[in-house]
């Protein structure tokens, strides 16, 4: 790679001075990727002797000092047709333009896919070109390195990119240790939806690897992406079809160390594949017809498989449609046991001892078209469904330790709460994208998305009781009893969440010379929001019932009992009804509404051999609007808030060429951090032992964070795959938000402007390299490696509004951002002849971050630092068969929420261990 | 096997999948055999005042929303004025900041707020809700904060902040749940003030504490609380008030009889000088159900200190529990005592949890002297029970 670079910059600068002969150059494209990307590495000789070029990444080619004259091109690469272009005239002083669609050659495509040398951009080297010649700092890991490492999805891949980390048991992500809300995540460069109503980013851990092409992060800003950005952006591109025609199947099987052995349970009313079936009865019949028991689940072994095809049609000389499809499905089983408790300045709540069952289940389809018209014109059609659903049962204070203090019967022992949770989010995104090339000099990309969203989690069960240790003790004449301080202490409670949006992009590069080219582009989003949630409190008519058997609340709970050892109660009645044993109108509800629109130009601008600068501006309207009808809110308040904004957003990315193999880079960019609907929406969750609530005064001016980025660069690509990079960055954010204990009487987490900035530096350090090389000079041995050490710091004030916070400190590092991350990995590819395995150790790292700041005297909840290793085994065995063998999660640490420096010194708020997951799949390529 | 073939059977799945999944849910049909509510036949009050409002002897008034009174304006309450609430936690009365209230009945004309339903139950509705300037605990001196229900603005700097008058007042059925985790009282004083009138009030049968003081400074006389589902006296953030004359009767459902509070433990003590609830409570009687009903008649928590003069508790397993370490620092330098006090069917006299070392006889003076308050002398006439 180090020397095609060498012969490009060397062939460039003849092309100066060599006037006196004529020049031929040109693009190839490869005819095998669906959106018409260029043919990098092609050799282009001239016929009959031994003048030639071979394609830089962006396919272009340039043969300078040709004497003038009629030739034939020979135009070649591996795995590819060998086409001959004729009558190719040069003529004196002047460049002859010859561009090529390069199609594979049929009999030769299997030697490439088996030798992985496909030019897609799925291969480590491939992104890694495309990471040194990137104007913009970005970072990427494609298909064929997710295969090897044997990453399953796309929250585990972003995290082999330096500078990310995952949170532990879940599929977010963090962004050079800053949080959620710092970063965003696009599908084919338009915006995806998040899943959660918690977060803004989608969980990643919902993209398998089977659909995915490549991952891309940016960490610097440009014009093209939406202003809300700080720590990145995240971009899948989705799988496209090429080559021959296709069928995978894949079957597996995962078992969770932690969960052999235990008598799992999971929801009543739940299906096999993640469905669930009464949305469209009233709760208040639900919760007469179900009762409220968990039920036993058919083992805890976790099943996986796939089925993907893909075919492509040629139409014509230059039309090919491509298809691609997949559907997958999933499940996977987790218990965990430890502690969990409600600790504020005291101990409100503690369960010592906590189990839960964890039963969840992936459903993927994705299916793209791809027609590309010519070598100048595709379009594409894009749409994936993902179903996510999770049964979560939770048994806390089993052993009869629960405290709670406000407890009737006994502060000290014997509290203990079953939570028994459903939650289905069904994903939808449907896109058309597009590129155009009209002449030589303008390119259009464009595109347009519709999101759908339905986040539900309909009947939650929550059961609580006192005593609990009487129901361990052998003696069948003393019983627990249903705690019941307030009439919700025993629930059902339905949520749902609609979102809806239509995004577009459209980008014209204009080519102005081989040196500068420009950018003109729009972006934009519409998006809404709706919630609802009810709740049915379960009033117990007798104080202190008894409950004579913990495993069969349905004897208690059922229709029969109905006004007489229990009455329902709503918070919100029927118009001209009461609360009580009736249904009731919907307690809280909120609309949220997201528009953006912005236009962009940036400029690509070479300066010499060595320089490359990229200004940019973009100036984005912005508008934000929240309406809610939430309990317990204060009499006047409005019900609703609003933010209009302009933004003028600059940018500037420098790139200086020190070396061939080494770049010097410098990016400077204004940017900004809007709230999220979650965030501003003043509805409480409620979970066992936290409340979380939004707070509609962020859309108070000001309304945003304004953000100040500077990044700076080095990086040397020692070798064909290898890298080193340290990179410095510093920002400012300002007025930022930070999730905070409120000062109420209920210590609810509630999102804040806590200060006036926030000020973020940090240094990162990638490292790649090849250990041991077999005879090929083929990697045997490689290790990577990246560390980013980030420090922040925010000055906190009192905040009043319609909730207040306050400090007892005058500053604090920001929520969500741990000061270490490190990403490590080991790759061992050895051939024994046809035998090639693939064995992987992966190893990442996160330190202590905030997880809420605590306002008053109340000290900070830190999710402490998790220490990840897996190790997976792939084999390929002959041409159709595959084998692999996972191990997750192998050191198996303890994970931890505490609340720090209190009374008690620090307590675990939630802590658990995940178990060790190992798995078996079995491939078969038809 | 031709590709397009995976599309069909991709959607085929997705039917499968679905139909996976159970519902044998069953119907449900509201028959309402009306007579449920009673009709609003008088006055419908609510919302939030722009102008003086008197309500007047002889009218019957129907409470449908909340019913603000705003800094500057006046609720005045004349004898034997009926308010009925509608249904919801969100129905209450609201005297707030620089408000007043004056609800003067009468030992023979009380006042009294009720459910509008004609089979009313505990948490009917929201309750009275008085918000002082008196200092509160939770926050920086001088500073204000929002309460539980209804984030209202109470707290401040001024001990002798005046809030209007309640006498001769009984609110019953109140106590709705304001969210899933807290609820309306009977009476709730915020950072009330001890220019504040307040005797001879009474909560009856309400779902939550009957009387709640979150800071403040106010005196209060002559105070029964009559099945009270949770604490039937509750205060927590800084109350400093006296009261005396108080009268606790548990009925099947309750908590404690007091429930005493140093601060608000979700929030901290942020006092500076730092101060706790100190309130000082003088012929106190609290009657239980039994001792064999694993009861507690006061729970001091959380820093609180205490002066008890002459009481008399009856029927509990425990007569006074103290938890955390602050609690028993007050009792070790004096701050928290109770003199003349008689048990009567109590198990334990004293529960101490809080690593201070001390004795029964260091905290109790005159055990068997202690007569409670007299309240048939002063309960005819205007409480329920």
């Amino acid at each position: 790679m180090k020397h095609f670079f060498f012969l490009t910059i060397v062939l460039f600068s003849l092309a100066s001075f060599a006037q006196e002969n004529g020049t031929i150059s040109g693009t190839l494209t490869d005819k095998e990727s669906a959106d018409g990307q260029p043919l990098p590495f092609a050799s282009v000789i001239i016929k009959g002797s031994t003048q030639g070029s071979t394609s830089d990444f962006d396919g272009n080619y340039i043969i300078n000092n040709v004497v003038p004259g009629t030739y034939t091109l020979v135009i070649s690469f591996v795995g590819y047709e060998t086409k001959e272009v004729a009558n190719v005239v040069v003529v004196s002083g002047q460049t002859t333009t010859v561009n090529e669609i390069i199609g594979a050659s049929a009999a030769q495509l299997e030697e490439v896919i088996v030798q992985g040398t496909s030019s897609k951009r799925e291969s480590v080297q491939a992104l890694l070109v495309e990471q040194q010649n990137a104007v913009v700092q970005k970072q990427s890991i494609g298909a064929v390195d997710l295969s090897n490492k044997g990453v399953s999805n796309a929250a585990v891949a972003v995290t082999k990119i330096s500078g990310i980390s995952k949170q532990e048991g879940g599929g977010n992500v963090y962004v050079r240790g800053l949080g959620d809300r710092y970063q965003n995540t696009t599908y084919n460069g338009l915006p995806l939806p998040s899943n959660n109503i918690d977060k803004k980013n989608l969980d990643l851990g919902l993209f398998s690897s089977d659909v995915i092409q490549n991952i891309g992060v940016s960490k610097t800003y440009a014009a093209n992406f939406y202003g809300d950005f700080a720590a990145g952006n995240v971009d899948i591109k989705s799988k496209e079809h090429s080559g021959d025609a296709f069928i995978d199947v894949d079957l597996g099987t995962t078992i969770n160390t932690g969960s052999v052995g235990e008598n799992f349970v999971k929801s009543e009313g739940t299906g096999f594949f993640g469905f669930y079936n009464r949305y469209q009865n009233n709760p208040f019949a639900v919760i007469l017809s179900h009762g409220v028991d968990p039920i036993a689940s058919d083992g805890t072994t976790g099943l996986s498989g796939s089925i993907s095809g893909g075919k492509s049609w040629d139409i014509g000389e230059e039309s090919k449609l491509s298809l691609f499809a997949t559907t997958s499905f999933g499940s996977n089983y987790e218990y965990r046991r430890g502690q969990a408790a409600n600790y504020t300045l005291l101990a409100n709540t503690i369960y010592p001892d906590s189990e839960e069952f964890e039963y969840s289940r992936t459903t993927t389809a994705l299916a793209n078209i791809v027609y590309r018209i010519n070598g100048d014109h595709k379009i594409k059609f894009n749409s994936l469904f993902i179903n996510d659903a999770t049964d979560e049962i939770g048994f806390f204070g089993i052993g009869g330790n629960g405290q709670n203090r406000n407890a009737i019967l006994n502060t000290d022992r014997g509290f203990f709460t079953q939570n028994n949770q459903f939650e289905q989010d069904m994903i939808y995104v449907n896109q058309i994208t597009g590129t155009s090339r009209l002449n030589e000099k303008i390119k259009i990309d464009y595109g347009v998305g519709y999101n759908k969203v339905l986040a539900r989690q309909p009947d939650r069960k929550r059961v609580t009781l006192e005593r609990y240790d009487l129901a361990l003790d052998n003696d069948p004449s003393t019983n627990p009893t249903l705690f019941s301080n307030v009439v919700f202490d025993n629930q059902r409670y339905f949520q749902n969440i609609d979102d809806d949006e239509i995004n577009g992009r459209v980008n014209v590069n204009y080519k102005s010379s081989e040196n500068l080219s420009f950018n003109f582009g729009y972006n934009g989003r519409s998006k809404k929001r709706s919630f609802d949630n009810q709740r049915f409190g379960y009033d117990i008519i007798e104080p202190n019932t008894e409950v004579t058997d913990v495993n069969n609340f349905d004897a208690i709970f059922n229709a029969d009992n109905l006004g007489t050892v229990f009455n329902t109660s709503v918070f919100r009645p029927l118009e001209g009804l009461g609360t009580e044993n009736l249904p009731g109108q919907l307690e809280n509800t909120y609309e949220g509404e997201l528009n953006i629109h912005a236009v962009y130009a940036d400029a690509v601008y070479k300066y010499g051999e060595k320089w490359t600068f990229s200004p940019g501006l973009r100036i984005e309207q912005f508008n934000q609007e929240i309406s809610y009808d939430v309990i317990n809110l204060a009499f006047n308040n409005p019900g609703s808030n609003e933010a209009s904004e302009t933004f003028f957003l600059p940018s500037l990315n420098i790139k200086y060429a020190l070396k061939d193999d080494q770049n010097l880079r410098l990016s400077v960019s204004r940017t900004v951090s809007n709230p999220e609907f979650k965030e501003v929406a003043p509805f409480v969750y409620e979970n066992v032992v936290d409340r979380i609530g939004g707070n509609p005064d962020l859309l108070n001016d000001p309304a945003f964070s304004s953000i100040i980025n500077v990044d700076l660069k080095y990086e040397w690509f020692f070798e064909r795959g290898q890298i080193f990079s340290l990179a410095a960055f510093a920002k400012q954010i300002n007025d930022p938000v930070n999730l905070v204990s409120a000062n109420d009487a209920t210590g609810t987490q509630r999102f804040f402007r806590t200060g006036d900035k926030a000020e973020v530096f940090g240094l990162e350090l990638e490292a790649r390299k090849a250990l041991l090389l077999d005879t090929e000079e083929e990697s045997l041995l490689s290790a990577g490696m990246n560390i980013t050490y980030t420090h922040t710091n925010q000055d906190l004030k009192d905040v009043t509004g319609t909730f207040n916070t306050n400090f007892d400190r005058d500053s604090d590092e920001l929520q969500g951002a741990s000061p270490f991350l490190i990403n490590a990995d080991v790759s061992y590819t050895p051939t024994f002849g046809n035998y090639k395995p693939k064995a992987n150790l992966v190893f990442s790292y996160f330190s202590d971050r905030i997880d809420a700041l605590g306002s008053g005297q109340l000290s900070n909840i830190v999710e402490k630092g998790v220490p990840t290793l897996d190790f997976v085994w792939k084999n390929n065995i002959g041409e159709n068969i595959e084998l692999n063998l996972s191990t997750k999660n192998l050191l198996n640490p303890t994970i931890e929420r505490i609340r720090e420096n209190t009374v008690d010194g620090d307590v675990a708020l939630s802590s658990y261990k995940r178990g060790v997951n190992i798995g078996l799949q079995f491939k078969y390529k038809f | 096997m031709k590709t397009n073939k995976f599309l069909l059977s991709l959607f085929a799945a997705t039917a499968l999948f679905v139909g996976c999944a159970d519902d044998d849910t069953a119907d449900v049909t509201i028959n309402n055999g009306g007579g449920e509510i009673v009709n609003p036949t008088s006055n419908v009050i609510g919302g939030t005042l722009t102008e003086d409002l008197e309500l007047v002897t002889g009218v019957e008034y129907s409470l449908e929303s909340a019913l603000i009174v705003p800094e500057g304006f006046t609720l005045t309450i004349n004898p034997g004025v009926v308010v009925r609430a509608s249904t919801g936690s969100d129905v209450y009365v609201a005297v707030l900041q620089g408000g007043t209230i004056n609800a003067e009945g009468t030992s023979s004309n009380p006042i009294v707020f009720t459910s509008n339903s004609s089979t009313p139950n505990p948490g009917d509705w929201g309750g009275l809700i008085v918000l002082g300037r008196a200092p509160i605990n939770s926050v920086v001196n001088g500073g204000s904060s929002t309460s539980e229900i209804g984030q209202l603005p109470y707290g401040g700097s001024d001990a002798a902040d005046d809030s209007g008058i309640i006498r001769y007042v009984r609110i019953e059925y109140s106590g709705g749940a304001a969210d899933a985790a807290s609820e309306n009282n009977g009476f709730s004083f915020y950072g009330v003030g001890n220019g504040t009138t307040i005797e001879f009030i009474q909560a009856f049968e309400g779902a939550d504490d009957g009387v709640e003081f979150f800071g403040g400074t106010v005196n209060a006389s002559n105070i029964s609380v009559v099945g009270s589902q949770d604490d039937s006296i509750d205060w927590t953030e800084g109350f400093t008030g006296t009261l005396t004359d108080v009268y606790v009767e548990h009925r099947q459902s309750h908590d404690k009889g007091i429930e005493g509070d140093g601060f608000n433990t979700d929030i901290g003590n942020n006092s500076n000088p730092v101060f706790w609830s100190a309130p000082t409570i003088n012929n106190l009687t609290i009657v239980g159900l039994g001792s064999s009903n694993e009861t507690e008649a006061i729970r001091l928590r959380a820093g609180t200190r205490a002066v008890f003069t002459n009481v008399l508790i009856d029927g509990f397993e425990e007569a006074y529990d103290l938890d955390d370490d602050e609690t028993g620092v007050g009792v070790l330098n004096g701050d928290t005592s109770v003199t003349d006090v008689t048990f009567t069917d109590v198990i334990l006299n004293l529960k101490n949890d809080t690593n201070a070392t001390f004795t029964d006889a260091d905290f109790f003076t005159g055990i068997g002297n202690g007569t409670g308050t007299d309240y048939p002398s002063w309960s005819s006439g205007w409480t329920r029970n």
